[in-house]
Protein backbone atom coordinates (compact mmCIF):
# COMPACT_ATOMS: atom_id res chain seq x y z
CA UNK A 1 0.00 0.00 0.00
CA UNK A 2 1.28 3.64 -1.26
CA UNK A 3 2.54 5.99 1.59
CA UNK A 4 0.44 8.22 -0.09
CA UNK A 5 -3.41 9.66 -0.50
CA UNK A 6 -3.20 11.36 -3.43
CA UNK A 7 -1.04 10.65 -6.31
CA UNK A 8 -0.88 13.25 -9.33
CA UNK A 9 1.16 12.94 -12.36
CA UNK A 10 1.39 15.51 -15.34
CA UNK A 11 -2.38 16.91 -14.64
CA UNK A 12 -3.49 19.06 -17.22
CA UNK A 13 -6.75 19.99 -16.82
CA UNK A 14 -7.73 22.53 -20.36
CA UNK A 15 -11.12 24.05 -20.70
CA UNK A 16 -13.08 25.37 -23.85
CA UNK A 17 -15.46 28.23 -23.39
CA UNK A 18 -17.31 28.56 -26.35
CA UNK A 19 -16.26 31.24 -28.63
CA UNK A 20 -12.93 31.56 -26.63
CA UNK A 21 -9.76 30.34 -26.77
CA UNK A 22 -9.25 26.98 -24.25
CA UNK A 23 -8.04 28.35 -21.09
CA UNK A 24 -5.10 26.04 -19.55
CA UNK A 25 -6.19 25.98 -16.30
CA UNK A 26 -3.71 22.69 -14.54
CA UNK A 27 -0.73 22.71 -16.53
CA UNK A 28 1.56 19.25 -15.60
CA UNK A 29 1.45 19.67 -12.21
CA UNK A 30 2.39 16.60 -10.42
CA UNK A 31 2.87 16.25 -6.56
CA UNK A 32 1.50 13.34 -4.29
CA UNK A 33 0.12 13.89 -0.76
CA UNK A 34 1.49 11.56 2.61
CA UNK A 35 -1.24 10.10 4.23
CA UNK A 36 -2.57 12.21 7.63
CA UNK A 37 -1.01 15.28 6.13
CA UNK A 38 -2.75 19.22 6.10
CA UNK A 39 -2.05 20.27 2.64
CA UNK A 40 -2.66 23.38 1.60
CA UNK A 41 -2.90 24.21 -2.46
CA UNK A 42 -2.59 28.04 -2.48
CA UNK A 43 -2.45 30.47 -5.62
CA UNK A 44 -3.63 33.44 -6.70
CA UNK A 45 -7.37 33.66 -8.64
CA UNK A 46 -7.00 31.29 -11.50
CA UNK A 47 -4.13 29.22 -10.40
CA UNK A 48 -5.44 26.23 -10.94
CA UNK A 49 -6.42 25.38 -7.31
CA UNK A 50 -9.99 24.76 -7.61
CA UNK A 51 -9.45 22.90 -11.20
CA UNK A 52 -6.99 20.66 -9.76
CA UNK A 53 -9.34 19.64 -6.82
CA UNK A 54 -12.14 18.99 -8.84
CA UNK A 55 -10.35 16.97 -10.51
CA UNK A 56 -9.37 15.33 -7.27
CA UNK A 57 -12.99 14.38 -6.37
CA UNK A 58 -14.50 13.19 -9.34
CA UNK A 59 -16.45 16.37 -10.73
CA UNK A 60 -14.40 17.21 -13.49
CA UNK A 61 -12.27 15.04 -15.89
CA UNK A 62 -8.20 15.58 -16.56
CA UNK A 63 -7.34 16.35 -20.41
CA UNK A 64 -4.37 14.94 -19.48
CA UNK A 65 -2.25 12.93 -16.91
CA UNK A 66 -3.62 11.05 -14.04
CA UNK A 67 -4.45 10.83 -10.43
CA UNK A 68 -5.29 8.14 -7.87
CA UNK A 69 -6.60 8.61 -4.27
CA UNK A 70 -5.43 5.74 -1.87
CA UNK A 71 -4.41 3.76 -4.93
CA UNK A 72 -8.08 4.58 -6.94
CA UNK A 73 -7.96 6.23 -10.56
CA UNK A 74 -10.36 8.95 -9.80
CA UNK A 75 -11.69 8.35 -13.89
CA UNK A 76 -11.27 4.72 -13.77
CA UNK A 77 -13.15 3.95 -10.26
CA UNK A 78 -14.87 7.18 -9.54
CA UNK A 79 -17.30 5.34 -7.02
CA UNK A 80 -14.44 4.23 -4.80
CA UNK A 81 -12.91 7.26 -4.71
CA UNK A 82 -16.16 8.87 -3.92
CA UNK A 83 -16.38 6.37 -0.80
CA UNK A 84 -13.24 7.59 0.57
CA UNK A 85 -14.12 11.55 0.33
CA UNK A 86 -15.55 14.34 1.91
CA UNK A 87 -16.17 17.68 0.23
CA UNK A 88 -16.47 21.23 1.19
CA UNK A 89 -16.94 22.81 -1.99
CA UNK A 90 -16.06 26.69 -2.61
CA UNK A 91 -19.70 27.92 -3.08
CA UNK A 92 -22.20 27.08 -0.21
CA UNK A 93 -23.99 24.09 -0.98
CA UNK A 94 -27.11 22.93 1.37
CA UNK A 95 -30.55 21.59 1.29
CA UNK A 96 -32.35 24.79 1.28
CA UNK A 97 -35.60 23.02 2.23
CA UNK A 98 -34.54 20.90 4.54
CA UNK A 99 -33.29 21.44 8.10
CA UNK A 100 -30.54 22.00 9.98
CA UNK A 101 -31.02 18.25 11.23
CA UNK A 102 -31.99 17.01 8.03
CA UNK A 103 -29.06 18.00 6.18
CA UNK A 104 -26.74 16.15 8.28
CA UNK A 105 -28.98 13.15 8.76
CA UNK A 106 -29.28 12.97 4.19
CA UNK A 107 -25.36 14.09 4.12
CA UNK A 108 -24.83 10.52 6.35
CA UNK A 109 -27.20 8.32 4.80
CA UNK A 110 -25.68 9.04 1.61
CA UNK A 111 -22.38 7.89 2.95
CA UNK A 112 -23.62 4.86 4.34
CA UNK A 113 -23.95 5.61 8.29
CA UNK A 114 -26.50 3.93 10.04
CA UNK A 115 -29.43 5.77 11.77
CA UNK A 116 -28.33 5.61 15.08
CA UNK A 117 -25.23 6.31 14.63
CA UNK A 118 -26.07 9.38 12.38
CA UNK A 119 -28.38 10.50 14.86
CA UNK A 120 -25.82 11.00 17.75
CA UNK A 121 -23.22 12.05 15.67
CA UNK A 122 -25.26 14.90 14.24
CA UNK A 123 -26.06 15.76 17.62
CA UNK A 124 -22.75 15.89 18.55
CA UNK A 125 -21.65 17.74 15.17
CA UNK A 126 -24.00 20.62 15.83
CA UNK A 127 -22.87 21.16 19.36
CA UNK A 128 -18.97 21.47 18.10
CA UNK A 129 -20.65 23.79 15.34
CA UNK A 130 -22.58 25.87 17.81
CA UNK A 131 -25.84 24.74 15.45
CA UNK A 132 -28.18 23.08 18.13
CA UNK A 133 -30.26 26.00 18.67
CA UNK A 134 -31.11 26.03 15.06
CA UNK A 135 -31.55 22.28 14.64
CA UNK A 136 -34.72 22.13 13.16
CA UNK A 137 -35.37 25.70 11.47
CA UNK A 138 -35.16 25.39 7.90
CA UNK A 139 -31.81 26.12 6.16
CA UNK A 140 -33.10 28.35 3.75
CA UNK A 141 -34.35 30.68 6.95
CA UNK A 142 -31.02 30.77 8.13
CA UNK A 143 -28.06 33.16 7.36
CA UNK A 144 -24.92 32.68 4.70
CA UNK A 145 -22.95 32.36 7.41
CA UNK A 146 -24.71 29.58 9.28
CA UNK A 147 -25.61 27.95 5.81
CA UNK A 148 -21.64 28.17 5.20
CA UNK A 149 -21.48 26.30 8.72
CA UNK A 150 -24.07 23.65 8.18
CA UNK A 151 -21.74 23.21 5.16
CA UNK A 152 -18.78 22.13 6.64
CA UNK A 153 -20.55 20.56 9.22
CA UNK A 154 -21.55 17.98 7.33
CA UNK A 155 -18.30 16.53 6.57
CA UNK A 156 -17.64 16.08 9.93
CA UNK A 157 -20.14 13.79 10.23
CA UNK A 158 -18.47 10.74 8.18
CA UNK A 159 -15.23 9.64 8.59
CA UNK A 160 -13.99 9.12 5.33
CA UNK A 161 -10.14 9.10 4.92
CA UNK A 162 -9.48 12.45 2.77
CA UNK A 163 -11.53 15.42 2.71
CA UNK A 164 -11.49 18.49 0.25
CA UNK A 165 -12.23 22.02 1.50
CA UNK A 166 -12.20 24.89 -1.17
CA UNK A 167 -12.35 28.05 1.03
CA UNK A 168 -13.91 26.47 3.94
CA UNK A 169 -13.75 29.63 6.03
CA UNK A 170 -15.44 31.82 3.96
CA UNK A 171 -18.25 33.45 5.69
CA UNK A 172 -17.38 32.27 8.76
CA UNK A 173 -17.08 34.15 11.99
CA UNK A 174 -13.62 34.31 13.56
CA UNK A 175 -14.52 32.35 16.85
CA UNK A 176 -15.99 29.57 14.84
CA UNK A 177 -12.71 29.45 11.97
CA UNK A 178 -10.56 28.81 15.22
CA UNK A 179 -12.36 25.92 16.56
CA UNK A 180 -12.97 24.67 12.71
CA UNK A 181 -9.01 25.13 12.48
CA UNK A 182 -9.03 22.79 15.72
CA UNK A 183 -11.31 20.10 14.64
CA UNK A 184 -9.36 19.65 11.31
CA UNK A 185 -6.13 19.36 13.25
CA UNK A 186 -7.74 16.59 15.44
CA UNK A 187 -8.87 14.79 12.19
CA UNK A 188 -5.52 14.76 10.69
CA UNK A 189 -4.18 13.75 14.21
CA UNK A 190 -6.46 10.63 14.08
CA UNK A 191 -5.50 9.56 10.74
CA UNK A 192 -7.50 11.59 8.05
CA UNK A 193 -5.84 13.19 5.23
CA UNK A 194 -7.04 17.08 4.80
CA UNK A 195 -6.86 18.96 1.24
CA UNK A 196 -7.75 22.39 1.65
CA UNK A 197 -7.01 25.61 -0.47
CA UNK A 198 -7.18 28.90 0.75
CA UNK A 199 -6.61 32.48 -0.03
CA UNK A 200 -6.41 33.47 3.96
CA UNK A 201 -2.89 32.65 4.26
CA UNK A 202 -2.38 32.70 7.99
CA UNK A 203 -4.59 29.86 7.68
CA UNK A 204 -2.57 27.85 5.42
CA UNK A 205 0.64 29.06 7.53
CA UNK A 206 -0.61 27.71 10.87
CA UNK A 207 -2.96 24.45 9.69
CA UNK A 208 -0.68 23.01 6.97
CA UNK A 209 1.88 20.34 7.40
CA UNK A 210 3.15 20.44 3.49
CA UNK A 211 2.25 23.70 0.65
CA UNK A 212 2.13 23.91 -2.93
CA UNK A 213 2.05 27.50 -4.26
CA UNK A 214 0.92 27.30 -7.80
CA UNK A 215 0.53 30.00 -10.07
CA UNK A 216 -0.96 29.23 -13.85
CA UNK A 217 -1.48 25.98 -13.64
CA UNK A 218 2.12 24.71 -12.38
CA UNK A 219 3.95 24.66 -9.03
CA UNK A 220 5.85 27.60 -8.26
CA UNK A 221 6.93 26.18 -4.91
CA UNK A 222 6.16 23.16 -2.24
CA UNK A 223 7.58 21.90 0.87
CA UNK A 224 6.54 23.03 4.36
CA UNK A 225 6.35 26.34 6.13
CA UNK A 226 10.27 26.26 6.98
CA UNK A 227 11.20 24.93 3.37
CA UNK A 228 9.21 27.93 2.12
CA UNK A 229 10.64 30.65 4.14
CA UNK A 230 14.08 29.57 3.32
CA UNK A 231 13.12 29.98 -0.85
CA UNK A 232 12.52 33.82 0.61
CA UNK A 233 15.87 33.89 3.17
CA UNK A 234 16.76 37.43 3.23
CA UNK A 235 13.30 39.01 3.30
CA UNK A 236 12.00 40.40 6.37
CA UNK A 237 9.03 42.08 8.41
CA UNK A 238 8.94 45.25 10.09
CA UNK A 239 6.07 46.31 11.87
CA UNK A 240 6.67 49.60 13.83
CA UNK A 241 3.92 51.65 15.77
CA UNK A 242 4.39 55.55 16.17
CA UNK A 243 2.51 57.75 18.61
CA UNK A 244 2.29 59.80 15.95
CA UNK A 245 2.63 59.01 12.30
CA UNK A 246 5.04 61.20 10.61
CA UNK A 247 4.38 63.02 7.73
CA UNK A 248 7.21 62.57 5.34
CA UNK A 249 6.98 58.54 6.34
CA UNK A 250 5.66 57.25 3.23
CA UNK A 251 8.07 58.85 1.23
CA UNK A 252 10.99 57.69 3.01
CA UNK A 253 9.28 54.22 3.21
CA UNK A 254 8.71 54.24 -0.59
CA UNK A 255 12.83 55.12 -1.07
CA UNK A 256 13.45 51.62 0.43
CA UNK A 257 11.76 49.43 -2.33
CA UNK A 258 9.43 47.57 -0.03
CA UNK A 259 8.39 44.22 -1.46
CA UNK A 260 5.07 44.39 0.29
CA UNK A 261 4.11 47.72 2.32
CA UNK A 262 0.89 48.54 4.32
CA UNK A 263 -0.23 51.72 6.92
CA UNK A 264 -2.84 51.52 8.58
CA UNK A 265 -3.37 54.89 10.86
CA UNK A 266 -0.27 54.84 13.10
CA UNK A 267 1.37 51.64 12.65
CA UNK A 268 3.13 50.47 9.61
CA UNK A 269 4.22 46.95 8.37
CA UNK A 270 6.83 46.63 5.18
CA UNK A 271 8.20 43.31 3.91
CA UNK A 272 12.25 44.19 2.82
CA UNK A 273 14.38 42.01 1.24
CA UNK A 274 18.02 42.85 2.74
CA UNK A 275 21.18 41.83 4.77
CA UNK A 276 19.57 41.74 8.44
CA UNK A 277 22.02 44.32 9.82
CA UNK A 278 20.80 46.61 7.02
CA UNK A 279 17.21 46.06 7.97
CA UNK A 280 18.47 47.05 11.41
CA UNK A 281 19.86 49.68 10.52
CA UNK A 282 16.64 50.71 8.63
CA UNK A 283 14.76 50.85 11.33
CA UNK A 284 17.02 52.58 13.72
CA UNK A 285 16.74 55.37 10.87
CA UNK A 286 13.14 55.36 11.00
CA UNK A 287 12.99 55.57 14.71
CA UNK A 288 15.21 58.69 15.12
CA UNK A 289 13.75 61.03 16.92
CA UNK A 290 10.58 59.79 16.34
CA UNK A 291 8.19 58.26 20.03
CA UNK A 292 8.37 54.35 18.87
CA UNK A 293 5.35 53.06 20.72
CA UNK A 294 6.44 49.21 19.20
CA UNK A 295 8.45 47.42 16.81
CA UNK A 296 8.70 43.95 15.90
CA UNK A 297 11.38 42.69 13.05
CA UNK A 298 10.87 38.67 12.07
CA UNK A 299 11.54 36.69 9.08
CA UNK A 300 9.03 36.60 6.22
CA UNK A 301 5.65 35.25 6.72
CA UNK A 302 3.85 32.97 3.93
CA UNK A 303 2.21 35.94 2.61
CA UNK A 304 5.69 37.40 1.56
CA UNK A 305 7.05 34.72 -0.04
CA UNK A 306 3.40 33.74 -2.05
CA UNK A 307 3.30 36.93 -3.43
CA UNK A 308 7.27 37.18 -3.95
CA UNK A 309 6.64 33.77 -5.61
CA UNK A 310 3.30 34.27 -7.37
CA UNK A 311 4.40 37.79 -9.38
CA UNK A 312 7.82 36.92 -9.56
CA UNK A 313 9.35 39.73 -7.15
CA UNK B 1 -28.97 -0.30 -3.48
CA UNK B 2 -27.82 2.00 -0.60
CA UNK B 3 -27.05 5.02 -2.58
CA UNK B 4 -30.11 4.71 -4.55
CA UNK B 5 -32.02 4.39 -1.32
CA UNK B 6 -30.00 7.05 -0.32
CA UNK B 7 -31.00 9.49 -2.64
CA UNK B 8 -35.06 8.19 -2.61
CA UNK B 9 -34.70 9.54 1.14
CA UNK B 10 -33.21 12.93 -0.04
CA UNK B 11 -35.52 13.06 -2.35
CA UNK B 12 -38.71 12.36 -0.65
CA UNK B 13 -37.23 14.57 2.70
CA UNK B 14 -37.64 17.37 0.69
CA UNK B 15 -40.84 16.84 -1.04
CA UNK B 16 -42.69 16.02 2.21
CA UNK B 17 -41.59 19.77 3.16
CA UNK B 18 -44.24 20.80 0.53
CA UNK B 19 -47.88 19.07 1.22
CA UNK B 20 -49.60 21.37 -1.10
CA UNK B 21 -46.99 20.12 -4.08
CA UNK B 22 -47.50 15.97 -3.32
CA UNK B 23 -51.52 17.00 -2.61
CA UNK B 24 -51.57 18.39 -6.77
CA UNK B 25 -49.52 15.93 -7.56
CA UNK B 26 -51.80 13.43 -6.47
CA UNK B 27 -55.10 14.74 -6.99
CA UNK B 28 -54.89 16.73 -10.75
CA UNK B 29 -55.31 13.87 -12.90
CA UNK B 30 -58.33 13.43 -10.72
CA UNK B 31 -59.34 16.88 -10.87
CA UNK B 32 -58.47 17.26 -14.62
CA UNK B 33 -60.75 14.06 -15.80
CA UNK B 34 -63.50 15.93 -13.55
CA UNK B 35 -63.00 19.22 -15.11
CA UNK B 36 -61.90 18.99 -18.64
CA UNK B 37 -62.96 15.23 -18.57
CA UNK B 38 -66.08 15.77 -17.81
CA UNK B 39 -67.26 18.99 -19.88
CA UNK B 40 -65.66 17.29 -23.33
CA UNK B 41 -67.67 13.85 -22.56
CA UNK B 42 -70.95 16.30 -22.06
CA UNK B 43 -69.91 18.47 -25.08
CA UNK B 44 -69.94 15.38 -27.28
CA UNK B 45 -72.65 13.92 -25.98
CA UNK B 46 -71.38 10.40 -28.03
CA UNK B 47 -69.39 7.77 -27.94
CA UNK B 48 -66.03 8.80 -29.19
CA UNK B 49 -65.53 8.59 -32.75
CA UNK B 50 -64.89 4.80 -34.05
CA UNK B 51 -64.61 3.26 -30.68
CA UNK B 52 -67.61 3.02 -28.91
CA UNK B 53 -66.97 3.92 -25.38
CA UNK B 54 -67.32 7.02 -24.11
CA UNK B 55 -65.43 10.10 -23.50
CA UNK B 56 -64.48 9.68 -19.71
CA UNK B 57 -62.98 6.29 -20.03
CA UNK B 58 -61.31 7.24 -23.57
CA UNK B 59 -59.43 10.17 -21.32
CA UNK B 60 -58.42 8.05 -18.84
CA UNK B 61 -55.32 7.06 -19.85
CA UNK B 62 -54.69 10.52 -21.38
CA UNK B 63 -55.01 11.73 -18.16
CA UNK B 64 -52.29 9.31 -16.44
CA UNK B 65 -50.15 9.70 -20.03
CA UNK B 66 -50.15 13.80 -19.13
CA UNK B 67 -49.80 12.87 -15.31
CA UNK B 68 -46.40 11.23 -16.00
CA UNK B 69 -45.59 13.97 -18.25
CA UNK B 70 -46.40 16.53 -15.32
CA UNK B 71 -44.40 14.84 -13.09
CA UNK B 72 -41.15 13.65 -14.95
CA UNK B 73 -41.07 17.74 -15.55
CA UNK B 74 -41.01 18.74 -12.41
CA UNK B 75 -38.63 16.26 -11.34
CA UNK B 76 -35.88 17.33 -14.01
CA UNK B 77 -36.77 21.00 -13.49
CA UNK B 78 -35.25 20.22 -9.63
CA UNK B 79 -32.22 19.87 -11.45
CA UNK B 80 -32.22 23.57 -11.74
CA UNK B 81 -33.33 23.99 -7.61
CA UNK B 82 -30.23 21.67 -6.88
CA UNK B 83 -27.46 23.88 -8.96
CA UNK B 84 -29.27 27.03 -7.29
CA UNK B 85 -28.88 25.95 -4.11
CA UNK B 86 -24.87 24.46 -4.78
CA UNK B 87 -25.92 21.27 -3.27
CA UNK B 88 -26.03 19.81 -6.75
CA UNK B 89 -22.73 19.42 -7.76
CA UNK B 90 -21.54 18.70 -3.90
CA UNK B 91 -23.99 15.61 -4.68
CA UNK B 92 -21.99 14.41 -7.66
CA UNK B 93 -18.80 14.08 -5.11
CA UNK B 94 -21.40 11.59 -2.82
CA UNK B 95 -20.54 7.82 -2.30
CA UNK B 96 -22.84 7.01 -5.90
CA UNK B 97 -22.64 6.38 -9.85
CA UNK B 98 -24.43 8.87 -12.17
CA UNK B 99 -26.52 6.44 -13.25
CA UNK B 100 -27.90 5.52 -9.45
CA UNK B 101 -28.28 9.46 -8.62
CA UNK B 102 -30.92 9.62 -11.88
CA UNK B 103 -32.37 6.16 -10.85
CA UNK B 104 -32.58 7.35 -7.06
CA UNK B 105 -33.63 10.57 -8.47
CA UNK B 106 -36.78 9.25 -10.66
CA UNK B 107 -37.85 6.52 -7.68
CA UNK B 108 -39.33 8.65 -5.49
CA UNK B 109 -41.73 10.32 -8.33
CA UNK B 110 -42.58 6.42 -9.53
CA UNK B 111 -44.00 6.44 -6.32
CA UNK B 112 -45.96 9.70 -6.22
CA UNK B 113 -46.49 8.57 -10.32
CA UNK B 114 -48.19 4.99 -9.03
CA UNK B 115 -50.41 6.27 -5.98
CA UNK B 116 -51.57 9.24 -7.94
CA UNK B 117 -52.40 6.50 -10.53
CA UNK B 118 -54.01 4.29 -7.99
CA UNK B 119 -56.10 7.38 -7.24
CA UNK B 120 -57.40 8.74 -10.40
CA UNK B 121 -58.32 4.75 -11.40
CA UNK B 122 -60.37 4.13 -7.87
CA UNK B 123 -62.26 7.49 -7.93
CA UNK B 124 -62.57 7.65 -12.08
CA UNK B 125 -64.32 4.36 -11.19
CA UNK B 126 -66.47 5.39 -8.56
CA UNK B 127 -67.55 9.03 -9.63
CA UNK B 128 -67.37 8.71 -13.36
CA UNK B 129 -68.34 4.76 -13.69
CA UNK B 130 -65.54 3.32 -15.77
CA UNK B 131 -65.21 0.52 -16.36
CA UNK B 132 -61.34 -0.68 -15.97
CA UNK B 133 -59.69 -4.13 -16.80
CA UNK B 134 -58.46 -5.42 -13.41
CA UNK B 135 -56.73 -8.25 -15.51
CA UNK B 136 -54.67 -5.66 -16.86
CA UNK B 137 -53.77 -3.64 -13.99
CA UNK B 138 -50.59 -4.94 -13.71
CA UNK B 139 -49.63 -3.73 -17.32
CA UNK B 140 -51.40 -0.31 -16.41
CA UNK B 141 -48.87 0.04 -13.75
CA UNK B 142 -45.69 -0.57 -15.66
CA UNK B 143 -46.97 2.03 -18.42
CA UNK B 144 -47.52 4.75 -15.79
CA UNK B 145 -43.81 3.47 -13.89
CA UNK B 146 -42.01 3.38 -17.68
CA UNK B 147 -43.36 6.02 -18.68
CA UNK B 148 -42.90 8.61 -15.78
CA UNK B 149 -39.24 7.21 -15.59
CA UNK B 150 -38.56 7.48 -19.67
CA UNK B 151 -40.05 10.70 -19.62
CA UNK B 152 -37.74 11.68 -16.64
CA UNK B 153 -34.84 10.82 -18.17
CA UNK B 154 -35.88 12.60 -21.41
CA UNK B 155 -36.44 15.77 -19.57
CA UNK B 156 -33.34 15.32 -17.77
CA UNK B 157 -31.26 15.58 -20.90
CA UNK B 158 -32.34 19.21 -21.52
CA UNK B 159 -31.83 19.99 -17.84
CA UNK B 160 -28.50 18.94 -17.87
CA UNK B 161 -27.54 20.58 -21.11
CA UNK B 162 -29.44 23.72 -20.70
CA UNK B 163 -27.72 25.66 -17.89
CA UNK B 164 -30.69 28.90 -18.10
CA UNK B 165 -34.22 27.88 -16.25
CA UNK B 166 -36.18 30.20 -18.00
CA UNK B 167 -34.87 28.49 -21.48
CA UNK B 168 -35.75 25.26 -19.71
CA UNK B 169 -39.02 26.43 -19.27
CA UNK B 170 -39.57 27.88 -22.86
CA UNK B 171 -38.42 24.44 -24.17
CA UNK B 172 -40.64 22.29 -21.25
CA UNK B 173 -43.59 25.09 -22.67
CA UNK B 174 -43.16 23.80 -26.08
CA UNK B 175 -42.50 20.15 -25.52
CA UNK B 176 -46.35 20.41 -23.64
CA UNK B 177 -47.29 22.11 -26.89
CA UNK B 178 -46.01 19.36 -29.39
CA UNK B 179 -46.03 16.16 -27.16
CA UNK B 180 -49.45 16.64 -25.74
CA UNK B 181 -51.38 17.71 -28.95
CA UNK B 182 -49.76 15.49 -31.19
CA UNK B 183 -50.59 12.36 -29.49
CA UNK B 184 -53.54 10.40 -29.14
CA UNK B 185 -53.97 11.56 -25.77
CA UNK B 186 -57.21 14.13 -26.25
CA UNK B 187 -58.41 12.23 -29.27
CA UNK B 188 -58.48 9.87 -31.17
CA UNK B 189 -56.53 9.63 -34.53
CA UNK B 190 -58.80 7.65 -37.02
CA UNK B 191 -60.14 10.61 -38.02
CA UNK B 192 -57.38 13.24 -38.09
CA UNK B 193 -55.30 14.36 -41.09
CA UNK B 194 -52.98 11.62 -42.62
CA UNK B 195 -50.17 13.97 -41.58
CA UNK B 196 -51.31 14.90 -37.82
CA UNK B 197 -51.67 11.13 -37.59
CA UNK B 198 -48.21 10.41 -38.92
CA UNK B 199 -47.03 12.82 -36.27
CA UNK B 200 -49.02 11.43 -33.42
CA UNK B 201 -47.74 8.65 -34.45
CA UNK B 202 -44.42 8.94 -34.07
CA UNK B 203 -44.52 10.47 -30.96
CA UNK B 204 -43.25 8.71 -27.64
CA UNK B 205 -46.17 10.06 -25.80
CA UNK B 206 -48.94 7.89 -28.32
CA UNK B 207 -47.05 4.71 -27.56
CA UNK B 208 -47.24 5.29 -23.70
CA UNK B 209 -51.36 6.47 -24.08
CA UNK B 210 -52.11 3.98 -26.46
CA UNK B 211 -50.24 0.99 -23.77
CA UNK B 212 -52.21 2.78 -20.84
CA UNK B 213 -55.95 2.91 -23.01
CA UNK B 214 -55.66 -0.85 -23.37
CA UNK B 215 -54.64 -1.38 -19.68
CA UNK B 216 -57.42 0.67 -18.55
CA UNK B 217 -60.27 -0.38 -20.58
CA UNK B 218 -59.08 -2.49 -23.51
CA UNK B 219 -58.79 -0.41 -26.26
CA UNK B 220 -56.38 -0.84 -29.49
CA UNK B 221 -55.11 -4.24 -31.16
CA UNK B 222 -52.71 -5.93 -28.68
CA UNK B 223 -50.10 -6.19 -31.82
CA UNK B 224 -49.49 -2.75 -32.35
CA UNK B 225 -49.67 -1.78 -28.39
CA UNK B 226 -46.47 -3.94 -28.33
CA UNK B 227 -44.77 -2.58 -31.03
CA UNK B 228 -45.39 0.90 -28.92
CA UNK B 229 -44.50 -0.37 -25.74
CA UNK B 230 -41.49 -1.53 -27.33
CA UNK B 231 -40.60 1.71 -29.06
CA UNK B 232 -41.24 3.24 -25.55
CA UNK B 233 -38.74 1.02 -24.15
CA UNK B 234 -36.28 1.76 -26.65
CA UNK B 235 -36.65 5.89 -26.10
CA UNK B 236 -36.47 5.53 -22.65
CA UNK B 237 -33.51 3.34 -22.40
CA UNK B 238 -31.73 5.89 -24.94
CA UNK B 239 -32.64 8.84 -23.00
CA UNK B 240 -31.33 7.08 -20.13
CA UNK B 241 -28.14 6.00 -21.75
CA UNK B 242 -27.70 9.90 -22.99
CA UNK B 243 -28.89 11.47 -19.51
CA UNK B 244 -26.38 9.13 -17.89
CA UNK B 245 -23.75 10.74 -20.34
CA UNK B 246 -24.74 14.45 -19.92
CA UNK B 247 -24.61 13.99 -15.95
CA UNK B 248 -20.75 13.02 -16.05
CA UNK B 249 -20.00 15.85 -18.33
CA UNK B 250 -21.40 18.46 -15.57
CA UNK B 251 -17.86 20.51 -14.62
Amino acid sequence: MSDFAIEVEKLVKVYHPRRQPPVRAVDGLSFNVTRGAIFGLLGPNGAGKTSTLRVLNTLSRPTGGRARLLGFDVVAQPVEVRRRISVVLQETAVEQFLSVRDNLLTYARFHGLDRVLARRRAAEVMERFHLSPEAERKVMDLSGGYRRRVQVAKVFMVQTPVMFLDEFSTGMDPILKRAVMGYLRDEARQGRTIVLTTQVLSEAEELCDDILIMNKGRQVARGDLHALKLLSEGVYEVVMTFDQLPESIQAELSRLAPLRMNINQNTIELALKAEEARVLELVSELARNRRVLRVEVSGASLEDIFVELTQGK
Amino acid sequence: MAAMSAVFYREGKIRITNVTFIFWDLFYPLAYMLVFGVAVSRALGAPVSTSAVDYNSFFLAGVLGMASFGIASNTSWSFFLDRDNGIFYEMLTYPLSRAEYLLGKVLFNLLIAVLQAGITIALGTLLLGIRIRLDLLPLLFLGVVGGMAGWFFFYAIFALKIRRNDLFNSVTSVFYFVFLFASSMFYPLEPLPAWFRTAALANPITWQVDLLRYSTIGLGEPRRIAVEAAAFAVFAVVSFTYAVRCLRQQE
